[in-house]
């Protein structure tokens, strides 16, 4: 499908709303140590990188987060040897159920956090967290809009610098000195240039009035129109709620020396609810969209 | 109005005398004595001169916040108020100044930030900033890349935009200091159609120092010239003549093949578009071989890969024996070139790994007009000079097979002849030079041979005489 991939959550709200949904999912994920408020929050981010990430590139992330994930898995019962059921012992080290459990538990926590934070790149985007500080810190704003221009751009001329070097074959470094001093030569060149450009940078400011306004005003790319204030009201009851249901049901539960039991499905509703949001937002967006 | 003659003065420069603070050493070093002159309101005028001859100390008096340092006297006027009483706000809505660089001049990272960023400094507020960026942005048909980073604009656009984002202040008086230097004759010419517009349909008086004057002269309704610390009015008509770039010293007879590309498939990234589809190309030691073609046509892309910066993903890219060893590549800005402090220390810095003599150098600078300027910083060189510098250091390395991405940037017509004699003399000797480029005239006067590149492929190549005799579209 053409569109997987490009469909942020959230889309047409105004950014404060699923800069408030990350934020409150993120807490809840790392706050709730239990395994099955873990276990909701790993399948609602997959979900959601799937929905608005697409399948290869969200494949492309497990390929790393799942090895990281087992190793820690499997790390933690060496460090702590604490449980009542005894898998295995390799030599001094006991390995026990419950110590397993606690770093897969650890493990998904971990991956369902990188997970969050993909998602939340992809519908947050730098414009849309500038206009979230845009109207209290101007200045602060744009300095970030600066930074952003400024290190792409300077990834981008090392890269052409380095290349003009390397295509003039007679001048080539031969030796690996000359390399190493080749390397040092293109941050040389690199911060001439910048040097150079910031100059004219300045004059342009100048030219445009810096400094002009004892206070600076911004661009308002997003209106918060009532729509968003009703989704943002909805996203912090439905975070609190969730946030309650997890911290009724991981205060209740010991991994050591047992494995508690756990509390009834219905105390995890207002958890799923939560992890779930924007890929049924997603999904009803695509099946309910009429041409 | 215009007939009863009482439309008002723009700017009036009154006994404008400059010299720049005396060097260590020496005396303050004049750059304008007594000028005086008068640009009328809604005019579209030209100030042309050599480089050096203080056509960009003259804009910046005339924008106090971007004066520089030294000693000036006489009064600058702008509408009837005196510039040095302006504030930085008022000078802002009062005067524009577009940059020659389209990259330096950026200050934000999107379009849209870029847009408003002379709004927000003078504290507009958001409705009406919103309704002065959609008024400007839809004049110059900026909406359709609005979202867009600055970084993935092409130097036009930038160009474009930096225009747009000063006229978004609504300023009456817009200056510009070589504002197509750096810009291919394509997007120079969207430019400038772009500030006729403003001049014509907005009424904006527009003031355009350059020193490549002749695409401008159509649009222009008056010129200046300044030289050796005057300034004084010229008419429009001579301005029209392009440089003549003199005539090769003897017809190239092509011999061994220097480059073929066959069958050449390319892209930067796995999910990238390709850039080149299917591209065979040939060109030959002795001969000046030409690419030509729109931006994102791949010649830049295929330069690099002759160079070696890159592999086809399909096909392959053979350099003649023997000349794997002297290949250079003359990249778009010749700033990826300079390291060193001085003109001198520059030519010299490859001295070590090239093993070039003492006497070359020497040379190379007088043959491309470097001599005097030997304890010159690179960056305080013109940005011909610059370009012609970066061509030295290239040449030095005696290169077989030399390639150049677009070499006339920002030339005027005297470096222009300097770099058409050094790639004839190239040629003759032997090696083989394949340049892209984006000026007729140049390709026409120059190369042996021209091919263009068109959908990711070579649409035709032939010699070049014939190949303009048989274009209608490619004229300079």
């Amino acid at each position: 499908m053409a569109t997987t991939g490009t469909y942020p959550a959230f889309d047409g709200l105004h950014p404060v709303v699923p800069a408030a949904y990350f934020c409150g999912v993120i807490m809840v994920t790392m706050l709730a140590f239990q395994p099955v408020c873990v276990g909701i929050s790993l399948a609602g981010a997959l979900a959601c990188s799937l929905a608005q990430r697409g399948c290869a590139s969200t494949l492309r992330g497990l390929r790393w987060q799942l090895p990281v994930a087992l190793l820690v898995a499997l790390a933690n019962p060496l460090f702590s040897a604490s449980g009542s059921t005894l898998l295995l012992r390799l030599g001094p080290v006991a390995v026990y159920a419950e110590s397993l459990a606690y770093g897969a538990c650890m493990g998904s926590v971990l991956v369902a956090a990188v997970l969050w934070f993909e998602d939340a790149s992809r519908s947050l985007t730098s414009d849309k967290l500038m206009a979230l500080t845009g109207g209290a810190w101007p200045t602060v704003t744009l300095m970030a809009s600066m930074t952003a221009r400024l290190v792409p751009e300077l990834v981008r001329r090392g890269r052409e610098v380095s290349g003009a070097e390397s295509a003039c074959t007679a001048a080539r470094p031969s030796t690996a000195a000359g390399r190493a001093s080749s390397r040092i030569r293109t941050s040389g060149v690199l911060m001439g240039w910048s040097l150079e450009d910031s100059l004219v940078t300045a004059d342009s400011m100048r030219a445009r009035g810096w400094g002009a306004a004892e206070r600076r005003t911004s661009y308002r790319l997003y209106r918060f129109a009532d729509r968003d204030s009703a989704a943002l009201v909805g996203v912090v009851t439905l975070v609190a709620a969730a946030g309650v249901a997890a911290w009724i049901a991981s205060s209740g539960f010991r991994f050591y020396p047992v494995e508690t039991a756990l509390s009834p499905w219905w105390g995890y509703a207002p958890v799923a609810a939560l992890a779930f949001l924007p890929s049924a937002l997603a999904l009803g967006g695509r099946l309910g969209w009429r041409g | 109005m215009e007939g009863l003659g009482v439309r008002g003065k723009a700017l009036v420069m009154r006994d404008v005398s400059f010299s720049y603070p005396p060097a260590p050493g020496g005396g303050a070093v004049p750059v304008l004595e007594h000028v005086s002159l008068e640009v009328g309101e809604g005019a579209f005028c030209l100030l042309v001169g050599h480089t050096g001859s203080g056509k960009s100390t003259l804009l910046r008096l005339a924008k106090p916040e971007l004066a520089l340092a030294g000693e000036r006297g006489g009064a600058v006027e702008v509408f009837g108020r005196d510039v040095s009483r302006l504030s930085v706000g008022d000078s802002a809505r009062l005067v524009g100044f577009v940059f020659q660089d389209p990259d330096a001049q950026m200050v934000c990272d999107s379009v849209w930030h870029e847009m408003s960023f002379g709004l927000e400094s003078l504290g507009t507020p958001p409705p009406e900033m919103r309704r002065r960026v959609a008024e400007t942005c839809h004049f110059f048909g900026i909406e359709p890349w609005f979202g867009r980073d600055v970084a993935t604009l092409s130097g036009g656009q930038r160009q474009v935009l930096a225009l747009a984002s000063a006229l978004a202040m609504r300023p009456r008086l817009l200056l510009l200091d070589e504002p197509t230097s750096m810009l291919d004759p394509v997007a120079e010419k969207s430019f400038l159609h772009a500030l006729f517009r403003v001049n014509r349909e907005l009424g904006v008086t527009v003031v355009v120092a350059t020193h490549r004057p002749w695409p401008m002269v159509d649009y222009a309704t008056c010129a200046l010239e300044a030289g050796a610390g005057a300034v004084r009015e010229v008419a429009l008509g001579p301005l029209r003549a392009r440089p003549s770039l003199g005539v090769p010293p003897s017809p190239a007879v092509p011999d061994a093949e220097a480059v073929r590309a066959d069958d050449v498939w390319f892209r930067y990234s796995r999910d990238a578009p390709w850039v080149l589809r299917g591209c065979d190309l040939a060109a030959a030691c002795g001969s000046v071989h030409a690419l030509v073609g729109g931006n994102g046509s791949g010649k830049t892309t295929f330069l690099r890969l002759v160079a070696g910066l890159g592999r086809p993903s399909r096909g392959r890219v053979r350099v003649g024996s023997g000349l794997s060893a002297h290949v250079a590549l003359l990249p778009q800005d010749p700033k990826a070139l300079f390291v060193c402090d001085s003109v001198a220390a520059e030519l010299r810095e490859w001295q070590g790994r090239a093993g070039y003599p003492d006497e070359d150098v020497t040379d190379v600078a007088s043959r491309l007009g470097l001599s005097g300027l030997g304890a010159t910083h690179p960056y305080d060189l013109s940005g011909g000079q610059q370009q012609l510098l970066a061509l030295a250091k290239l040449l030095l390395t005696r290169p077989r097979l030399l390639l150049l991405d677009e070499p006339t940037k920002g030339l005027d017509a005297r470096a222009q002849a300097v770099l058409a004699d050094e790639l004839w003399r190239l040629a003759a000797s032997g090696a083989a030079v394949l340049m892209a480029s984006h000026d007729p005239n140049f390709v026409r006067q120059v190369a042996d041979v021209t091919s263009m590149l068109f959908d990711g492929g070579v649409a035709a190549t032939e010699k070049t005489p014939s190949f303009f005799e048989g274009s209608v579209f490619f004229r300079d």
